[in-house]
């Protein structure tokens, strides 16, 4: 059964059309990446799906539920959950209260004002576990504002994680980063594919992370859609190079 | 963690120390018990602004006009309703709590400076009820003709009203019971939220925090606890004028908060005092006061935005 | 009676006119710099004074000319000194700074010219009425809705034709980019201050002559501002003008029919606008 399904969705900033009339189906326990040029409407696409923005036209099936007009809140409680191009993070605080938030939040206790020892104690467990999966447990006490941006992005990630997401979106995880710590990130994104069957839609510049790591590739162009495949079969379409007019080091 | 854990601890023993001797010390320093009530009121008020300006980073400027309900609230209940203390504070609070729960849907959408000027002018629409609506507010001259009434505990009777050290002791109590609340929201999952959405509120709405109504809930319950310090400031003075309403009044509760230190729990506390004894000093000593007051305000923003206690704990945690 | 509605909807509209004119410099300096300038009414206190003092030297026409200029000139001064500092600071210490600068002005200007209200000479045949009929007409009401009407119009046109003015509107919408295109922002934003602080000043020269001097017309003119740019729509200058002008006319005929909320029914109607429209009438809708 599709998890995503994507139809039609086009969106309009005045005259300027930044996704045109672009469908995507993504299926369950897939790592999906989604390429392009500069300027092709990957992040605008991005937002259409988390609901950061609404589409113009077309329609945004999650699970075979209308997500199309739901906010932004609405849609993590349905499951998807997402990280930004720019980590999106709480820096005055620690990465193990980052975490907290984002694990009590997900366990429906954002209103509570009053915790059992026994709540209290799975939050606790759960977000060690977090931290151990991600490798920050000894960093986990330190404010994340003062962290080095990779330990930034791998706690923002964590913390989309803790949502126990159906659907996670990542907008260019690598983006900004240094060779050792662009392959940290790969490592824990395909640990995390691997290990929890985890369904993962990412946005990518680097082209050696997307052929590492996807399934399935789709290409977008000014806005539209140009192919989709294997990464064999996009490494060898003609009309995607000739989009990125050789830029794309495979 | 042990450390700050024990200075967090020594703190506030500190702090409950010094609240709980102020009668016994405020006049061997040169003061006297009504300005340590003062202080306390005012204090309760910055901390409940800070609730919203500094746990949620919601910047309102328009907290005197909730202050100002209290504070009629509770002063309109003794002067027509029935002659009880008790009533008129809960009075106070429920005419502060319900207008703000009615605005808020109108505000919390807004963010920042925006936030700031429309929080600001709606005030002004109580501060004109009360300055326009003379039958009932007395208007610019204020409401008089009434007084706080001693607490009949059945056993017992307190006199708070010609007692000022009882009425101290009243007023503490209440604020020990406020700021109890509020430490204790702030440490819960709901507080983490608000930590949350000051932080980053973009990461707040994607973790699935429906923000705006986040926001709204904190709105409420800061602008309850500054409706029961208006209250407390109406029976602390036996008395309320429009000015209590007035937008330079949610100035000066900003100023306390920033002054002390808007990231830490006592700051607005420690800024109320310093405010209200360099008032009391100032307005006795010049008639331009309010000039010495505005450059406060200029000299605080330029040279101690952090505010006193944020400076303290920046030397101590380096 | 239609006398005396025309005669409160044409006071609101003089009224709206002032408060145009001074939510228009709020709004200059709200949208490029995003700082709230509660320190407006005190600059348009002093153009008052200014032009009070400046009187008995240069007549009434020479006030008109040179208050507003050395108000800004404070203007510029001020933005220099102070409030650069605060820019890319939290909003809120440029609003408590702000806030205790109008503390000053007003404490000042009573300071150097009194607490009590001063009388302020207009050219005699301007105060006469132009038409018995219309006693309210007189010919300084409608040279005060002329000469703001020449300030806005000269407003729109410098910000829509001239280098400054493109580039204060650019600055408005992406301020980031304007200076990567290797505008001196710094420069930009103090000129943008004094054009602000001008119009306060103007605002002043021609109020006293309707509302009488005294230190506190700075503070009892800024609320209604701000109610302006809000009705109006955040960050709309055309709007900022319309709010000014309509809860100009809303108080004018609330006056007539019920005078004790002539000041609350701004703020009634900002509550109506902010219900429907959380930006206002022509603000632009963000979901952020």
């Amino acid at each position: 059964m599709t998890l995503l399904r994507v139809e039609k969705v086009s969106k309009h900033f005045g005259s300027l059309i930044a996704v045109n009339d672009v469908s995507m189906t993504v299926e369950p326990g897939e790592l999906r990446a989604v390429i392009g040029p500069n300027g092709a409407g990957k992040t605008t696409f991005f937002n259409l799906i988390s609901g950061f923005l609404t589409p113009t036209f077309g329609r945004v099936m999650f699970d075979g539920e209308d997500v199309t007009q739901l906010l932004p809140a609405r849609r993590v409680w349905r499951g998807i959950a997402r990280t930004f191009q720019i980590t999106e993070v709480f820096p005055e605080l620690t990465i193990r209260e980052n975490l907290r938030i984002a694990v009590e939040v997900a366990s429906g206790y954002r209103l509570r004002v009053w915790q059992s020892q026994d709540a209290d104690g799975e939050v606790k467990a759960r977000v060690v576990d977090l931290l151990e999966m991600s490798g920050l447990t000894e960093k986990a006490d330190r404010l994340v504002g003062e962290l080095a941006h990779g330990d930034q992005r791998a706690t923002e990630i964590m913390m989309a994680l803790a949502l126990k997401p159906r659907l996670l979106l990542l907008d260019e995880p690598t983006a900004g980063m240094g060779d050792q710590e662009t392959y940290d990130i790969t490592q824990l994104i395909r640990k995390l594919h691997r290990d929890q069957k985890l369904t993962i839609v990412l946005i990518e510049h680097d082209m050696r992370v997307v052929f590492h790591l996807a399934d399935r590739i789709m290409v977008l162009d000014q806005g539209k859609f140009l192919a989709e495949g294997t990464p064999q079969d996009i490494a060898a379409n003609e009309a995607v190079q000739a989009a990125y007019l050789g830029k794309a080091a495979a | 963690m042990g450390a700050i854990d024990f200075n967090k601890r020594a703190a506030n023993l500190l702090v409950w120390l010094l609240l709980g001797t102020m009668p016994y010390w405020m006049t061997a320093i040169g003061g006297y018990v009504e300005l340590g009530s003062r202080a306390v009121v005012l204090g309760l008020g910055a901390m409940s602004l800070n609730f919203l300006l500094g746990y949620t980073g919601v910047l309102s400027f328009g907290h005197a006009a909730y202050f100002g309900l209290g504070a009629y609230g509770a002063g309109m209940m003794i002067r027509y309703v029935a002659p009880s203390t008790g009533l008129a504070i809960a009075t106070g609070i429920l005419v502060g709590t319900v207008a703000a729960a009615i605005i808020g849907p109108l505000i919390i959408r807004l963010r920042g400076v925006y936030f700031a000027m429309v929080t600001i002018a709606f005030g002004q629409v109580f501060y004109f009820i009360a300055f326009r609506w003379n039958a009932v507010t007395g208007g610019d001259d204020g409401l008089t003709g009434w007084t706080r009434l001693p607490i009949d505990l059945g056993f017992t009777q307190i006199d708070i009203l010609h007692n000022p050290i009882a009425f101290y002791y009243l007023v503490l109590v209440l604020f020990a019971v406020a700021v109890g609340i509020m430490a204790f929201l702030l440490r819960s999952p709901f507080g983490r939220t608000l930590l949350a959405i000051r932080e980053n509120e973009r990461r707040a709405r994607f973790l699935g925090i429906p923000v705006d109504r986040h926001i709204w809930i904190s709105w409420i319950i800061s602008c309850g606890f500054v409706s029961l310090a208006g209250a407390l400031y109406a029976l602390l003075n036996n008395f309320v004028d429009p000015r209590a309403l007035y937008w330079t009044q949610s100035g000066d509760f900003v100023i306390m908060a920033v002054l002390g230190g808007m990231r830490s729990f006592w700051g607005p506390l420690l800024g109320a005092a310093i405010f209200v004894v360099l008032q009391d000093y100032l307005s006795s000593q010049t008639e331009n006061w309010m000039s010495f007051l505005g450059l406060f305000f200029v000299l605080i923003v330029l040279f101690f935005p952090r505010g006193v206690l944020g400076i303290i704990r920046r030397k101590v945690t380096p | 009676m239609t006398q005396v509605v025309l005669f409160n909807i044409f006071n609101g509209l003089i009224v709206g006119a002032f408060y145009a004119l001074m939510a228009l410099g709020l709004s200059l300096i709200l949208n490029l710099s995003g700082v709230i300038n509660f320190a407006h009414g005190g600059f348009l206190a002093i153009g008052g004074y200014v032009a009070y003092t400046l009187i008995p030297y240069v007549g009434f026409w020479g006030a008109l000319v040179l208050a507003p200029v050395l108000t800004a000139i404070l203007g510029v001064l001020v933005e220099r000194v102070l409030i650069r500092r605060l820019y890319g600071r939290d909003p809120l210490y440029s609003l408590l700074l702000t806030f205790g600068l109008a503390f000053i002005f007003e404490d000042g200007t009573r300071f150097i010219w009194g607490a009590q209200s001063l009388p302020f000479q207009v050219p005699g045949w301007l105060m006469a009425p132009l038409s018995s009929d219309y006693f309210f007409l007189t010919g300084y009401r409608l040279f005060m809705v002329l000469i703001v009407a020449i300030a806005v119009i000269g407003l729109f046109l410098i910000l829509s034709y001239t280098k400054l003015g493109v580039r204060i509107r650019a600055g408005t919408l992406d301020l980031e980019t304007v200076s990567v295109l290797g505008v001196n922002v710094r420069i930009l934003r103090n000129m943008n201050f004094g054009m602000g602080v001008y119009l306060a000043g103007l605002a002043g020269v021609l109020a006293v002559g309707q509302l009488g001097l005294q230190p506190t017309i700075g503070s009892s003119l800024i609320m209604p501002s701000f109610v302006a740019i809000i009705v109006g729509g955040l960050g709309s200058l055309p709007g900022t003008l319309l709010g000014g002008f309509l809860i100009g006319v809303a108080s004018g005929v609330t006056t007539v029919f019920f005078p004790s909320a002539t000041e609350a029914v701004i703020y009634v109607m900002m509550a109506a606008v902010l219900m429907v429209r959380p930006r206002g009438l022509l603000g632009e809708e963000g979901r952020f």
